[in-house]
């Protein structure tokens, strides 16, 4: 898009993306590096995820007071005002799957005992999936690629299935050694914040096609429910 | 364990909502401009304009300067005659009638389609003049008691009445940027028009004068049919349910004005209103 006449509107725009793209990488680092923090059991990893979770955070706190100067100085408007907007929901999507991601990693002292490997295995194919949705929504993002943002908001659905299935899998482990159960049960909860953070990915799917087209995508979208499904 | 239900695919005509229609579901249009160019000789500045503008609503005329939008405004009260090089073709129809008709008075025209200016134009007399003057003209008061409570309802209307009540005698000129906006403004509602034209009324007004001119359009639109030119996108914004960008004497888009201020169809009009134009 071609600049504006007044060059530091523009610039106030570029700041944010960089912003937000910041947060991106920090959230994909956080998330990448908390799934392999379990999967490997890696304590030290682990602290390091929750040690980053602040400078998202501060970040987010930072985007949000930039926008607000930017709507009270800039009266953003048609595309330039559905950038700001946008920026404000994903710098917020990205904040929650930075503390689902420090959330999973604190799980990771916390999983003691007997876990089962297959279980684990599970948990890490379900986080690569994840990590690879948000990898592909942040990609949209900096390209403003409406096509690829919709492919990440209909494969949300991959990500619900994995997760009911290894909902069923990790239960059927506990019924058949009771000495997993402890594990187990926090592998559920890292299960559910993964497929929470593929919720907000396709939130912010939904974003990115509202910043390029003007146009909500419709309200429906991928859901499987696993506790309604048994 | 249940089958869950199969997600609808993803089409691409999901994705293209459609864009919701115009604020009020029944319209009726009171201008109706069809092909409208206009000519300053041998320039033409104004190309094939078409454009339906509603009862009861506001139309924001908004363009680059020298797009052609006074003109255009100019054109529908037929201010243009007054230039002799001016020649205007296609059709400008108000409630379907030929504004171009021969049989037309351009006079009358003017008293059903009142004009307010970038510069508040008061006459050289007192305040409860500048408002009778009009009325007296056209003969629309048959006493002196139905001219006072025509010249005070008009001076209500445009919310001036309790500001100058004290000193209907003292000189229209005496008032300020403001004032004498809503002082003509009155004027022009004086004559009851059925259709008032703004050419930027508020670009030499400071923002609270402004405030009170849009909440006094507010309140017209409930009567009157609006068109009004502005350089102001958020006055735009504020005041209009309808929004025609012209650019280079081309209607580029028109649309519901929420639509124009946050999904413009045309990179033409995105660029603009978002401070792009080259």
């Amino acid at each position: 898009m071609t600049e504006h006449t007044v060059r530091s509107f523009s610039q106030d725009l570029e700041e944010l993306s960089g912003d937000l793209a910041r947060m991106g990488g920090l959230a994909e680092d956080m998330l990448s590096d908390a799934i392999q923090a379990i999967a490997s059991r890696d304590l030290a990893l682990a602290e390091t995820v929750v040690a980053r979770d602040p400078q998202i955070d501060h970040l987010q706190v930072e985007v949000e007071k930039k926008i607000l100067r930017l709507l009270a100085l800039r009266q953003p408007l048609a595309r330039d005002l559905r950038q700001t907007i946008s920026a404000l929901k994903i710098a917020t999507e990205l904040e929650r799957i930075g503390d689902l991601g420090k959330s999973i990693a604190k799980r990771v002292k916390l999983i003691d005992g007997i876990e089962p490997a297959n279980a684990l295995k599970g948990v890490a194919r379900m986080g690569r999936l994840v990590t690879a949705q948000l990898k592909r929504v942040l990609d949209a993002y900096t390209a403003q690629e409406t096509d690829a943002a919709n492919k990440v908001w209909s494969r949300d659905e991959e990500v619900d299935e994995h997760y009911q299935s290894l909902f069923r899998e990790v239960v059927t482990y506990m019924i058949e050694d009771p000495r997993t159960i402890s594990a187990c049960a926090h592998l559920l909860f890292v299960a559910k914040n993964l497929e929470r953070i593929g919720d907000h990915c396709t939130n912010i799917a939904e974003e990115i096609h509202f910043l390029v087209t003007g146009e909500q995508l419709p309200v429906e979208r991928p859901k499987v429910d696993a506790l309604n499904s048994n | 364990m249940s089958r869950m239900d199969p997600m609808p695919p993803l089409r691409a005509d999901t994705l293209t909502a459609t864009r919701p229609a115009a604020a009020a579901p029944k319209v009726t249009t009171k201008i109706k401009a069809d092909a409208v160019s206009v000519f300053y000789g041998e320039k033409q500045a104004l190309f094939d304009v078409s454009l339906d503008m509603p009862e009861k609503s506001v139309t924001a005329l908004i363009g680059p300067s020298g797009c052609g939008k006074s003109t255009f405004l100019r054109s529908i009260n037929r201010m243009n005659d007054t230039i002799p090089s001016c020649r205007v073709t296609g059709r400008i129809e108000i409630d379907g009638q030929d504004v171009n008709d021969k049989a037309i008075d351009p006079v009358l025209l003017r008293a059903q389609v009142g004009m307010v200016f970038q510069k508040a134009n008061p006459f050289p007399k007192s305040i409860f003049e500048n408002v009778a003057y009009g009325v007296r003209l056209h003969g629309l008061a048959s006493s002196r008691d139905q001219m006072r409570e025509i010249v005070e309802a008009s001076l209500r209307k445009a919310g001036l009445w309790d500001e100058v009540k004290d000193r209907l005698n003292a000189s229209g000129a005496g008032l300020s940027g403001g004032q004498q906006q809503r002082l003509v403004i009155a004027r022009a509602i004086a004559v009851n028009p059925e259709i008032i034209l703004m050419d930027e009324p508020c670009s030499a007004l400071d923002p609270i004068a402004t405030a009170k001119v849009e909440e006094l359009i507010d309140e017209l639109k409930a009567n009157y049919c609006i068109v009004i030119v502005t350089h102001s996108m958020a006055q735009a914004a504020r005041v209009s349910q309808q929004t025609a960008f012209f650019h280079m004497g081309q209607l580029i888009e028109t649309g519901p004005t929420e639509a124009i201020f946050t999904n413009p169809r045309n990179s033409r009009t995105q660029d603009y209103i978002t401070g792009r134009f080259g």
